[in-house]
């Protein structure tokens, strides 16, 4: 029994459409393991006892017995991948990197991973620099410096490998001799020439490519988006070179902080066009280009908006939040409207505009 | 007993005590006694119905933890409760008021549904193959099924499944190791089967197949074989395919889309094909019903025929899930072999070996004293045969010779071998159905090819490698059962070729470092590879393979393109296993000289070596009759040897669509008569100019092969080392034949000998456009006789003709010496 392969259970599992990774991980951990039973045990058993002994609805029931049909075909997938040179780790295998499933937690911890190149490289210190694609040159450049800041710190780092920011900061590491995880929003099949490109520092143990779809799965704006998290989720520190107002970027910080974590972002000049203020309001710590954080940041953009929200009316801390973004912090909001001059509160805990007319709550004056 | 001891207990008989408890006025031993229930149901599958109405009794108890133990005992007999029951239990919920029974009672009444769908809808335990269901004959057959329980395949029983096998096969019945291995295989197991030639071993993959739902996909490495299995199965209406490297690419991806949609029983492919894009990407749509592995033993490095292409193979069967079927079948394995086999591809596999005695074979040995002898003896054995019978020889060029030398006694041969087009072997096997030849003299590489039931005799040449090796290739003969002369031809030197090839078949430790130097720096494909190392393709080939089984290397597809990548972190390379294995396949061919050398029962000594149990004399071999032969030549012989070796001109293949050099012709091969020691003495050893008989040898091949060809001048190729030896040649041959000689064909690059370079690619890259000529005008329309010494890869001859050609030559023949064999192409 010993040469014996779960992978092709675990891709059944792991791709089934319309099923969360909560749900997967839940089933997995509390209705499978918990009972002492293997996926192979659970796909063994019949129908029948499938629904005596687990909860299913019967969509899901549809979807496991379709997904079991297609275990032979999944193993000639699973037996061509593993003959490449791919490994497949499940979520329950020692080799998952650990601090994703700390970062992640079952709510939204992938359940299976292919990865080529060194997998080693998930137990060492990482560092995420992530940003816009059309990304600014004061952008790459500060991407330039924290990927070599790090690097020689002996930090991996961490990126989506998207045109600007994530390229940036993987050859720059690369550069100087750095090491790389690459997390792709596609299969891990369909990165050809990646591999071809860095064919030298993938055999040489330099870089790691990860992905959490199914193998032949092309690029598509879903997954990118849904990567966002994993890159998080590998790292123990995030750098964010620049970002807009939406799009994958932004939604990767605000889902970051969301969940607690530290996010630098690289703190913009005056008259940036950017969205790297808005970022520091809601929570992320500004830096300059050698990681140091900086207590002063301009806030420009921040400023602009909310004097634009109070042109003409005055608003109290709660609605400015509402108005603005509901997933900022009521304490960080009233901290930074304190920073914005031309800005007060008055004592009905409403804010406006000083400049305007209508101040104390006095009528204008013609 | 308690309530709850009698759950522990795992005992049936504990039942009706437990049902005593169920109503009870205590509510904990009621509730203990479902408990239990349940415990014995689920942890030792015992059929609690008989306790069915008093659980549904409890369920509506006044006691809320009765309730809840109840309802899920109940849990566990809802396949056997009625709408009623369900109705009932489910109009519980307007009393409850416990949240956990509540959530107990929706879920029993969901459960029930979703099992009440499910019979209606497709289930994938199905009793099999309705026995009763109307078909007609030669059609594929009724209800698709898959994968079935012990408890249906008994309740249908043998002779059942014997009807069916009568009317989609044909046959009467199955042998019993047949019908224990199809058993098996219905009910979902794997299997290695391990039995004899002429057995029917195919049987036992292809009657499953045809009643399971999907397609079996077969790995086999024998084209002819998997054709001739392809036909025979449309013969009986069953939808079979085939795909390899013969056929043109179009029709392999027809067939695959073909099978996407469903349309085979069985789709036979060659394990390479595991390597093609298209085969990869299909595979996930193709409904898999069974994997056959035939000739499993080249699973196994200790087998006598390791096939690297079957690593993945294994690769895939663990990938399979443990209760999908998969079935291995050889005719080969001896006990270590086969031990090998069974660890790879899962110890829970079932091994049915049978005895491999064939009793219809009359084996023996002929010592002679030289390989004249054996030329001899050959003629004089096949007169004496009745039908028709096959010859093994060591090399392509032997095969070629031979067959010529019995033709030349009046013995209708053609000879068969890997350089052959796949029309002409097919060619070949469709005349060896008809008897169209007495013998076909064969390579041993080949010979798997033929499938003819009454070959009548075999012979071998030469010893092959090992006794597994042998019985093997004799295995082909006799399969109809009729007495059938197995004979090998001897000599005590006959081991030094083999000897050599163990020696040769692993190159150095440095040349696998330098392979994986290389790979290191970037991907590269076979031919990146024979350029940077030199070497022969069997040899990296070797070399590829070993990386690959040690994981230290993979194979990638680029774009179509194979080419291997180094993986990180691999281990250093192991040549403890070479020098293993080394050792092994010398233990073997000594144990086939023994065989040789043997006084005792050659049958027996035979299946021994292969694991036979229990073997017995098998009274018909030479040993046995008492029979032993020495075999000398007599002058007569030697004459016609001679005779034969005098107008054995072989031919050089060398035509091309883009020039227009023909077919030429070589006095004599290399290797062959004195010729080779010869040339080699005027060549390298300062012997002078070519002694007159050879040049008189090849002025009788062309007169032979040419005729009355009229060539309008001479040319020679320019030597590199040799100085003018082919010049001199040219010289007296131009004289002899009246035609006009020219000096203007140079050599332009610096080159190095064609000697040096060990494969074709390189040789033909050294001779690209390195010739000149001085007035290519004068070469417009006309007819050149082109002369040089020796044939060998063809190259230098090759891309003068096309030279020639493209200064307006209308035609170009070439004229050797001697014609090398090549590397001793086997």
């Amino acid at each position: 029994m010993n040469n014996i392969n779960d992978f092709a259970y675990w891709m059944a599992i792991s791709h089934l459409k319309n099923w969360r990774k909560e749900r997967v991980n839940s089933f997995l951990y509390n209705q499978l393991f918990s009972n002492n039973l293997t996926l192979i045990d659970f796909f063994e058993m019949e129908l029948n006892d499938w629904i005596l002994e687990f909860e299913f609805s019967d969509n899901e029931l549809n979807d496991l017995t379709t997904a079991r049909e297609t275990l032979p075909n999944l193993s000639f997938q699973a037996e061509n991948l593993l003959s490449q040179g791919f490994q497949i780790i499940p979520i329950n295998s020692p080799n998952y990197p650990s601090l994703l499933l700390a970062n992640l937690t079952l709510t939204h911890a992938p359940s299976l991973i292919y990865l080529k190149g060194n997998q080693n490289l998930l137990q060492e210190p990482t560092t995420a620099i992530v940003g816009s694609r059309k990304a600014s040159e004061e952008a790459l450049q500060f991407t330039k410096s924290i990927a070599k800041l790090e690097t020689q710190q002996n930090r991996i780092i961490v990126s989506g490998f998207a045109k600007g920011v994530d390229r940036t900061a993987l050859d720059a590491a690369l550069v100087v001799n750095g090491k790389s995880i690459i997390v792709l929003p596609q299969g891990i099949l369909t990165f050809s020439n990646g591999y071809k490109y860095y064919y030298e520092q993938i055999t040489h143990g330099d870089v790691l490519v990860l992905s959490t779809f199914p193998p032949e799965a092309p690029w598509s704006i879903g997954y990118a988006m849904a990567r966002n998290p994993i890159i998080y989720g590998l790292a123990e520190k995030i750098f964010v070179a620049e970002s807009s107002e939406s799009g994958g970027t932004w939604s990767g910080v605000i889902d970051g902080l969301k969940k607690g974590r530290t996010i630098f972002v690289r703190k913009p000049r005056t008259n940036e066009n950017n969205a790297n203020d808005l970022l520091i309001v809601m929570g992320s710590k500004p830096v300059d280009k050698f990681g140091k954080i900086d207590s002063a940041p301009k806030l420009e953009q921040f400023q602009s908006r909310i004097t634009d929200l109070l042109r003409d009316k005055q608003l109290t801390l709660e609605e400015i939040k509402t108005e603005f973004n509901n997933d900022i912090n009521l304490d960080k909001l009233e901290q930074y409207l304190s920073k914005i001059k031309c800005i007060y509160k008055n004592t009905g805990q409403k804010y406006s505009i000083k400049n305007n007319n209508v101040v104390q709550g006095q009528f204008p004056k013609f | 007993m308690s309530p709850y001891e009698l759950g522990e207990s795992g005992n049936e008989a504990a039942i009706p005590f437990l049902i005593a408890y169920l109503q009870s006025s205590q509510a904990i031993e009621k509730r203990l006694a479902a408990s239990a229930l349940t415990k014995l149901n689920k942890n030792h599958s015992i059929d609690i119905s008989l306790a069915k109405p008093y659980l549904l009794n409890n369920c509506s108890d006044l006691a809320p933890q009765t309730r809840q133990y109840s309802l899920n005992a109940i849990i566990r007999l809802l396949p056997q409760l009625t709408t009623d029951e369900i109705e009932n239990i489910y109009s519980n919920l307007q009393h409850e008021d416990k949240e956990y029974n509540k959530k107990l009672i929706r879920s029993v009444k969901k459960k029930w549904n979703q099992i009440k769908n499910t019979r209606i809808t497709k289930s994938l335990r199905e009793p099999i193959i309705s026995p009763d269901s109307q078909h007609s004959p030669n059609q594929t057959p009724m209800t698709p099924v898959k994968p079935v329980s012990q408890e249906s395949l008994n309740k249908l029983g043998r002779g059942k499944i014997e009807e069916l096998l009568l009317e989609q096969f044909k046959m009467p019945g199955f042998h019993d190791d047949q019908w224990k291995t199809i058993s098996a295989i219905l009910r979902g197991k794997r299997v290695l089967l391990i039995q004899k030639t002429g057995y029917g071993k195919s049987l036992c993959f292809q009657f499953p197949a045809n009643n399971f739902d999907g397609t079996t996909i077969v790995f086999s490495p024998l084209i002819a074989l998997m054709r001739d299995q392809v036909n025979a199965l449309q013969l009986l209406g069953i939808q079979a395919a085939c795909i390899n490297s013969n056929q043109e690419n179009e029709r392999n991806r027809e067939i695959i889309n073909k099978a996407k949609a469903g349309k085979y029983k069985l789709l036979y492919i060659a394990p390479e094909r595991q390597e093609n894009q298209f085969w990869q990407e299909a595979v996930r749509e193709i409904n898999i019903s069974m994997v056959v592995v035939d000739e499993a033993h080249c699973i196994s490095v200790w087998g006598h025929d390791f096939r690297p292409s079957y690593r993945r193979i294994i690769n895939l069967v663990n990938q399979l899930p443990q209760d999908f079927p998969v079935l291995a079948v050889t005719a080969t394995a001896t006990t270590r072999t086969a031990k090998d086999i069974q660890h790879q591809i899962g110890s829970n596999t079932i091994q049915i070996r049978g005895n491999l005695m064939r009793d219809n074979f009359h084996l023996s040995v002929i010592h002679t004293d030289s390989q004249e002898a054996k030329l001899a003896y050959m003629v004089e054995f096949i007169n004496e045969q009745p039908g028709t019978g096959l010859m093994y020889t060591g090399t392509r060029v032997n095969a070629e010779v031979t067959a010529n030398w019995l033709r030349f006694n009046n013995i209708d041969a053609v000879h068969y071998h890997a350089g052959l087009t796949p029309e002409q072997r097919q060619a070949i096997e469709i005349g060896l159905k008809t008897n169209k030849w007495k013998c076909i003299v064969s390579t041993n590489a080949l010979g798997m090819g033929m499938d003819k039931p009454d070959l009548r005799f075999l012979i071998h040449t030469q010893i092959p490698q090992s006794p597994t090796h042998y019985y093997q290739e004799i295995g082909r003969a006799g399969r109809d059962g009729e007495p059938t002369q197995i004979a090998l031809l001897y000599h005590p030197a006959d081991r030094e070729l083999p000897e050599h090839f163990i020696e040769i078949s692993r190159p150095s430790h440095e040349i696998y470092a330098k392979v994986i130097k290389e790979i290191q720096k970037t991907p590269l494909g076979l031919w990146d590879l024979l350029r940077r190392t030199n070497l022969f393709p069997n040899q990296i080939r070797a070399v590829l393979a070993d990386l690959i089984d040690q994981e230290i290397i993979s194979e990638i597809l680029y774009d179509s393109k194979k080419k291997y990548e180094y993986r990180f972190g691999a281990p250093a390379l192991n040549t403890d296993a070479f020098e293993q294995l080394r050792k092994n396949k010398f233990a073997e061919l000594g144990k086939m000289v023994d065989y040789c050398e043997t006084t005792a029962c050659r049958m027996e000594f035979l299946c021994s070596y292969l694991g036979d149990q229990e073997v017995n004399n098998c009274g018909k071999c030479d040993n046995d009759q008492g029979e032993k032969e020495h075999y000398r030549a007599t002058g007569h012989w030697i004459n016609q040897i001679n005779k034969f070796q005098d107008t054995e001109y072989p031919i050089l293949n060398c035509t091309s669509k883009r020039s227009n050099l023909t077919n030429g012709v070589a006095a004599s091969y290399y290797g062959m008569s004195e010729v080779g020691g010869l040339i080699h003495r005027c060549k390298y050893i300062d012997g002078g100019d070519f002694p007159d008989s050879l040049i008189n040898k090849t002025l009788r091949a062309y007169e032979s092969f040419y005729k009355d060809q009229m060539f309008d001048l001479i040319l020679y190729v320019p030597p590199t080392v040799s100085g003018p030896l082919v010049k001199h040649l040219a010289e007296r041959i131009s004289d002899r034949l009246n035609i006009p000689l020219a000096h203007k064909l140079f050599k332009e690059k610096k080159k190095q000998p064609q000697k040096i370079f060990q494969n074709r690619l390189l040789k033909r890259e050294n001779v690209k456009n390195a010739f000149q000529y001085s007035n290519p005008s004068e070469l417009e329309g006309k007819s050149i006789l082109l002369i040089d010494d020796i044939y060998d890869s063809g190259a230098t001859i090759k891309e003068l003709g096309r030279y020639l050609s493209s200064l307006g030559a209308k035609e170009i023949g070439p004229l050797v010496i001697a014609k090398t064999t090549g590397g001793d192409k086997i």
